[in-house]
């Protein structure tokens, strides 16, 4: 396989959350690059830092408390964080467009569909289209989603959870971005709609070579729809790699083992799942050593002082001391 | 919508009766019959009796209500003055059109200044600006209205002598009873818009607008505005009741013909047909105004809207 | 036990700790604390006799060292008259909030929790209420009972009812809404234990918050009612009566409206202050 160039490329970025009582550090030194038309899972719990993540590649942190503290986000080559809020405007939406959770409240309620979708195209309109072509475009990514084009008059109230992502898709892939950030797209959905909408992210993802990053907690999701897969955990990558190597390498990380010892399997005969014992640290608090090293089944005295490097194998990073004993 | 207005107004007329037959019995509990009110408890037996039986008070309690409710639709009547023995209704007419004058103007100063201020005060949090016009608000919302008009009277009219201390003959008599009475509004609404306004800056369609590339203004003016003035217009009926109320206080400072002297001196010398037909007035005024209010909400929110023009029903 | 109690402990003192970081509501506490020494200490800054004590030739007098405040149409020392008469404006206030409280509570809990035919009532009724506007309502009481004391505590309480009734209600609908609630039904817990134990103290924040600013309207209202004259009559020190019997003075002697104005504005200030302080400390999640 040739090696494509990185359309998005983070690297060794931090984010904190400062306010006058605690610092909260979400995110911390992360690094990774989606290939064009490449789809990148992000693993890990609620509050592993997946979202401030996307946020901060979206430069939408909240203005007040957010800092980034070291690291680059490369978008073709561009660093994001030294551009201007102005410059950022013409980047969200055109270059790089979100979904978000819960579809429920991520769209106006007293805007109609059509003019929501259609606002995309209008701010980043470099064609100059009229009035009559947007709509025109509006109606056809109505199509492409799913949602008859008859509908767009109506206000988002009307339609159900399901209909109302695909509209916050059509919106975030109108003006056909090179990344896509898909923050838990899925999770507020029911589980046949889940399907639905997965399939249709992947087509249209496809058809327009988007590069995806692809926010979840569920690694069914991971399996079915991504070609690499982080897992965060408090803040970090704590494996990064293929799906193969992720799925059925050998060698891992103890908290993706966790991982999958907590979901239930149906080819092999488990009698009991396996869950993470303990919770996540406070993220104003760190553990010194590995962060993971309260939870871990493995944890050795060196995983309590000192924090292990990145070690790689074929492009399979896994940050662990087992690892690094190995290569000594 | 036509449904939706119908069926408001529909439900007017039990709101209204039951407004009636509220204040009839308020006013009924007035210790004294209308014919020793006027004449006093040394006039004779039998001229009190007729006077009495003149005003119907010989009647029993229901009765005299449905009398009084007949005579209102059937007459326009809303009773006589124990004092001027004129129909109330006259009085009303040439009282109302003061204070409704000085209502309207304070309503619209205080609806500008305080939405405007509120917009501007939430767009820019914890600037200095938000934290003069929160803190002048609510310094504002801690004065009593006639006392700000006591000052005003002070300044402007005894001291300054630019502006009339009393009457209402020209606009510039109403200048100061408007900023009287519009000031503790203005700060209410201020508060209220400002926070309707951050309320809605923090929702996520916010941020969907912002991850579509819309610019910081255009996210307040066609995200976050319309959607922040819902909980506002709902409050404009009361406020309108508030300055409505304030006015009343507000003429007799400035010694101002309108219904909130009718009202007062009526009280003072017992005339309940007065209080009466005025207080019912003007609660039948401010009923239709809620009303208007309401329908005005619906009309702007697309949810509401919607559900009376389908009947109800909306597509899952 | 213990353990309940440090964590309530804990809450008090997190509230706290967000109180104290708000400037304007510290300044308004201090405020309040102010005039509540003034109330329970009035006897001991000012003998009572100096509200009544009227003085042929001392009429009118601007302020001075002997009169802080001047002295009104007969010679009474003001300073002392403003002292004691913020005991009035501060019971009306408190009591008529405190009433229109616990009728709003009963009848909006009743109407949130049960819904129905229960709902339907008090919510017609407060309808009509509603349609009146506040001073009208308690111009009316006063018109019919008399103007004092009493009847002005009664007109205010009545007009300030069905906005109580209706926060209340929505209070309580948010509440019982919410799953914590519906987990508490799914396992059979009484209705009278529900709304105890589950729904009023999750309401709390709202109503504390409400009854504090409401505390600053009542006083508002009811120094405007005895200014037309339909409240607390003079000779009594209330301040809308002080402001009512000085309006004639307003070119010659304006002292005699200025020092019961301001301390109107500082006591409805005060609660409105720590009303606003509340709501913050209360709620962190509105702020950011």
């Amino acid at each position: 396989m040739e090696k494509k160039e990185a359309v998005l490329e983070v690297k060794d970025l931090s984010v904190i959350y400062k306010s006058d009582l605690e610092t909260v550090y979400a995110v911390n030194h992360i690094s990774f690059s989606i290939e064009k038309g490449e789809t990148l899972g992000l693993v890990g719990e609620t509050g592993a830092g997946k979202t401030t993540t996307a946020l901060g590649i979206m430069r939408l942190l909240p203005q007040r408390t957010a800092r980034f503290t070291s690291g680059e986000i490369l978008l073709e080559g561009v660093d994001l964080k030294n551009l201007s809020e102005k410059e950022m405007l013409k980047i969200r939406g055109e270059k790089v467009s979100m979904i978000f959770q819960d579809p429920m409240t991520a769209l106006n309620p007293v805007l109609t569909v059509g003019d929501q979708i259609g606002e995309a195209i209008f701010l980043h309109n470099e064609n100059n289209l009229s009035k009559k072509e947007i709509d025109q475009k509006v109606e056809e990514m109505m199509e492409m989603v799913g949602i008859p084009k008859e509908r767009k008059n109506e206000y988002p109230y009307q339609f159900s959870g399901g209909m109302r992502q695909r509209v916050v898709i059509a919106m975030a892939l109108v003006c056909n971005p090179e990344v896509l950030i898909a923050d838990e797209p899925t999770t507020a959905l029911d589980v046949t709609i889940q399907a639905q909408i997965l399939s249709m992210i992947c087509d249209l993802q496809r058809q327009y070579q988007t590069s995806v990053i692809m926010i979840t907690h569920d690694l069914g999701v991971v399996a079915e729809t991504c070609d690499k897969v982080a897992i965060m955990y408090a803040g970090e990558i704590v494996e990064y790699g293929t799906l193969a190597q992720i799925f059925t390498g050998e060698a891992h990380h103890p908290y993706t083992t966790g991982l999958f010892g907590s979901i239930p399997s149906l080819t092999q005969n488990t009698r009991r799942l396996h869950p993470i014992e303990g919770l996540m640290p406070d993220p104003t608090n760190l553990p010194k050593g590995c962060k993971f090293a309260p939870r871990c089944e493995k944890c050795m005295e060196i995983c309590r002082q000192e924090a292990p490097q990145v070690s790689i194998n074929d492009g399979h990073q896994i940050r662990c001391h087992l690892y690094m004993k190995k290569e000594a | 919508m036509a449904k939706y207005t119908i069926k408001r107004l529909l439900y007017m007329i039990p709101v209204l009766f039951g407004v009636a037959f509220l204040v009839f019995t308020i006013l009924s509990l007035t210790p004294g019959d209308p014919g020793t009110i006027i004449l006093g408890i040394t006039a004779k037996p039998e001229d009190i009796a007729a006077l009495n039986a003149e005003f119907g008070y010989d009647q029993p309690f229901l009765i005299r209500f449905f009398n009084y409710i007949g005579d209102i639709i059937f007459h326009f009547d809303l009773g006589t003055s124990y004092q001027s023995r004129q129909p109330v209704i006259e009085d009303i007419i040439a009282r109302f059109p003061n204070t409704l004058k000085l209502t309207i103007f304070s309503m619209s100063l205080s609806a500008i200044l305080g939405i405007s201020l509120g917009i501007l005060s939430a767009v820019r949090q914890y600037s200095k600006l938000d934290h003069i016009c929160v803190v002048t608000a609510l310094i504002f919302a801690s004065i009593p209205g006639f006392w700000l008009g006591l000052m005003l009277l002070l300044i402007f009219a005894l001291k300054l002598r630019v502006l009339p201390s009393y009457g209402a003959g020209t606009l510039r008599h109403f200048i100061l009873p408007t900023l009287t009475v519009s000031m503790t509004s203005a700060a209410g609404l201020l508060r209220l818009t400002r926070s309707a306004m951050l309320e809605t800056v923090r929702q996520e369609y916010i941020r969907t607008a912002k991850a579509k590339g819309a610019s910081e203004k255009r996210v307040i003016w066609k995200h976050a505005l319309r959607n922040a003035l819902l909980p506002v217009i709902t409050t404009l009926g009361t406020s309108f009741g508030a300055s409505l109320g304030g006015a009343i206080i507000a003429e007799t400072v400035f010694a101002m013909p309108g219904m909130g002297t009718l009202i007062t001196t009526a009280i003072r010398q017992k005339d309940i047909p007065v209080v009466m037909g005025s207080t019912l007035f003007l609660a039948t005024l401010f009923s239709l105004i809620i009303l208007i209010v309401d329908l005005l909400y619906a009309f702007i929110d697309p949810r509401i809207k919607a559900k009376y023009q389908s009947g109800g029903k909306s597509r899952g | 036990m213990v353990k309940k109690k440090t964590r309530k402990h804990a809450q008090l003192a997190e509230i706290w700790r967000r109180y104290r970081k708000n400037k304007t509501a510290v300044v308004g506490l201090v405020i309040l604390m102010f005039i509540l020494f003034i109330v329970i200490f009035a006897d001991l800054i000012v003998p009572y006799s100096k509200c009544i004590e009227q003085v042929g030739a001392e009429r009118l007098q601007p302020p001075s060292l002997q009169h802080f405040f001047g002295t009104d149409e007969y010679g009474r020392d003001l300073f002392a008259r403003v002292i004691h008469g913020a005991r009035y404006s501060l019971f009306i206030g408190v009591a008529t909030s405190l009433m229109a409280l616990v009728i709003g509570a009963i009848l909006g809990a009743s109407a949130g929790y049960f819904g129905g035919i229960v709902d339907n009532v008090i919510c017609r009724i407060m309808d009509v209420f509603m349609c009146v506007p506040p001073i009208l309502l308690s111009l009316a009481v006063v018109a019919a009972l008399g103007s004092n004391l009493r009847n002005l505590i009664i007109a205010i309480t009545i007009s300030c009812i069905p906005g109580n009734v209706r926060l209340i209600r929505s209070v309580v609908l948010t509440v019982a809404e919410q799953d914590y609630v519906e987990a508490a039904k799914s396992y059979g817990t009484n209705n009278a234990r529900i709304i105890f134990r589950y729904v009023l103290p999750n309401a709390v924040g709202p109503i504390i918050v409400n009854t504090t600013m409401a505390i600053s309207d009542m006083i508002l209202s009811a120094a405007g009612l005895s200014f037309i004259g339909m409240g607390i009559q003079p000779p009594s020190p209330e301040w809308g009566a002080l402001l009512s019997s000085a309006q004639t003075f307003i070119f010659s002697s304006p002292y005699l409206l200025i020092f019961p104005g301001i301390f109107i504005v500082l006591t409805s200030l005060s609660f409105n202050l720590v009303g606003d302080g509340l709501t913050d400390a209360l709620d962190p999640k509105l702020k950011d």
